[in-house]
């Protein structure tokens, strides 16, 4: 074989792997998204991946009317709003605290740190429930959004990172201008921070609304239900069928993969930071 | 200087105190509680909590066969997972070199990982449905008849189906550690191994597997508490069906709480799968540095 060829059989062999990958990616997906677009007549008796006569929204506007998808998205955006900032505000005060000062216990509070990243949440559920039981948070937003602030603690790690970055010089020039610890992080450490709390943002983002087990778990309420949860509802009403749940599942997909085309620069970074460098 | 410190303690009190009190409230009191709890017969409702010594580990292991059954599906998802790491080092490894569209194709294989895991979950119970399901569609149309199968209702593939959905939901995650592991291999290493004629496997052997070690590490211990966890997938398309053919340790430990009421033996439970993770990942742990993965 002349090299020239073996360079080509090997990008032959690169592009139809890369190819089937894509295939096996989106296969389920439009088959799924042709569904949403069919009858249940035309469901049972066309080959599922033959596009759909016609691209009507009909089994959409059922899904809307009957499912409470509304509720549900306004719900999980709640969730979503309210832990995103709550977690940029501990995130970037507990690195701020623990990597510009030395204290007391400093090492403990960082071994409980740790403990909190490394141990899965699913093991303690049995006796985190019992928490929220006797807070008197079941059953309430506030539940899940004490959860998600308290899980997923990696952040503080890439957080950390981030603030090695800032050099310490400028702490201490600000401080000798008569600026306050506060006022330092006020006007420079947390400013200085937003490009680490645009990716975690994100990334909490798409972490929330994809959540299904703590909002599942402790707001059982039809009122309180996020987009996942009002799917879980939804496939087991009458309307569960193919027609109207594919329809259902496309909807509920959309907000993430939105998020993702429009930010998966600062997805992939984030995402990396906290599993590689973590 | 004393309004300094004072100003400092001030600081840290405000900044840790609350993040400080949501760990010991949601990490540490819960594990300890479970500890107790697991010794205990309580029920989740009544204020009555016998302790019961082992009788809640002694149980679990020797009364019920499904514990086992569901830890072994468990096994299923930890074994396939880990044998797709090479394939998936592979095509993190096709996404580094020059390829054309390598940008659209990363990000197509990244996207299962983003997508809402319970509508991923339900598109798979469309996609292997015997009644105008996708996947026996295929099969008849590509003529392979022969292959039809109920997927999520025959006992003996149930969990293979489950598995292939596990694994198109984060086989592109692995993937992308991956890439970010080569990205970080300085560039010079390959131009010395170039100049000193090394080829493309000595290449992989010696400069890109050593590379990627940490990602590997990660990656491991991902797989071992991933496996282990897996709740939502077998949950939302068979509720570990037929029987409990498809359950899984996570998915058995909260029917056991939230269904059977038997809040005592879930935290035993839970406590015996926070061992198995910490057995488990350092056996694994142990033996990749055997094999002599982490030679620099």
């Amino acid at each position: 074989m002349t090299p020239r060829l073996g360079v080509a059989v090997k990008k032959l062999a690169v592009y139809s792997i890369l190819i089937t990958i894509c295939l096996i990616v989106f296969i389920p997906l439009l088959i799924t998204l042709f569904a949403s677009f069919k009858t249940s007549m035309e469901i049972g008796s066309e080959f599922s991946l033959k596009p759909p006569a016609s691209f009507d929204f009909d089994n959409y506007g059922v899904v809307l009317d009957k499912g409470k998808f509304l509720q549900g998205f306004g719900n999980s955006m709640f969730l979503v709003a309210v832990s995103v900032v709550i977690n940029s505000l501990i995130g970037t005060m507990t690195a701020y605290a623990i990597n510009r000062f030395d204290f007391r216990l400093k090492k403990i509070i960082l071994g409980l740190f740790v403990a909190g990243m490394i141990m899965p949440g699913m093991i303690t559920e049995i006796s985190r429930f019992t928490v929220i039981k006797n807070l008197g948070l079941y059953n309430t937003i506030w539940a899940p959004i004490l959860i998600y602030a308290a899980a997923n603690l990696v952040q503080l790690y890439i957080y950390t990172q981030f603030i090695n970055g800032i050099p310490k010089e400028l702490d201490e020039s600000a401080m000798l201008d008569g600026c306050s610890y506060f006022t330092v992080f006020n006007k420079m450490i947390f400013p200085l921070l937003l490009p680490a709390t645009a990716t975690l943002g994100i990334i909490k983002a798409v972490d929330v609304m994809n959540d299904m087990y703590v909002p599942y778990l402790y707001m059982p309420s039809s009122s309180l239900r996020t987009l996942t949860t009002t799917l879980m509802y939804f496939s087991s009403s009458k309307f569960g069928s193919w027609d109207y749940l594919s329809a259902a599942i496309i909807l509920v997909m959309l907000p993430t993969l939105l998020i993702y085309l429009l930010f998966s620069k600062y997805i992939f970074k984030g995402i990396v930071a906290g599993a590689v460098k973590g | 200087m004393r309004t300094i410190s004072m100003q400092r303690n001030i600081l840290l009190f405000s900044f840790l105190f609350l993040p400080v009190l949501l760990l010991l409230m949601f990490v540490l009191y819960p594990l300890f509680e479970l500890i107790r709890l697991s010794f205990t017969d309580w029920n989740g409702m009544d204020a009555k909590q016998v302790y019961i010594g082992f009788d809640n580990y002694i149980k679990m292991f020797t009364d019920s066969s499904d514990v086992w059954l569901s830890l072994r599906n468990n096994g299923f998802y930890f074994i396939f997972h880990f044998l797709m790491i090479p394939l998936e080092l592979a095509i993190a490894v096709v996404l580094d070199s020059k390829i054309r569209a390598s940008k659209f194709f990363k990000t197509i294989v990244f996207m299962p990982y983003i997508i809402n895991g319970v509508a991923i979950s339900y598109m798979f119970a469309f996609f292997y449905s015997p009644i105008n399901g996708g996947l026996n569609g295929i099969l008849e149309v590509l003529g392979l008849e022969s292959l039809i199968q109920n997927w999520l209702t025959n006992e003996s593939i149930v969990n293979l189906s489950l598995v292939f959905v596990s694994i198109w939901r984060f086989s592109g995650f692995h993937v992308i550690l991956f890439l970010a592991g080569l990205q970080a291999i300085p560039q010079d290493q390959f131009e010395a191994a170039k100049i000193d004629g090394a080829s493309s496997t000595q290449n992989f052997w010696y400069i890109i597997v050593p590379g990627v070690k940490k990602v590997l590490e990660v990656l491991l211990f991902l797989n071992v508490v991933g496996a282990l966890q897996v709740f939502d997938i077998p949950y939302i398309m068979t509720q570990g069906g037929p029987g409990h053919a498809s359950s899984t340790f996570t998915l058995y430990t909260l029917e056991t709480a939230f269904k059977f009421n038997n809040f005592g033996m879930a935290s035993a439970m839970g406590i015996t799968m926070l061992v198995l993770i910490i057995v488990l990942n350092s056996v694994q742990k142990r033996l990749f540095n055997l094999k002599g993965v982490d030679e620099e």
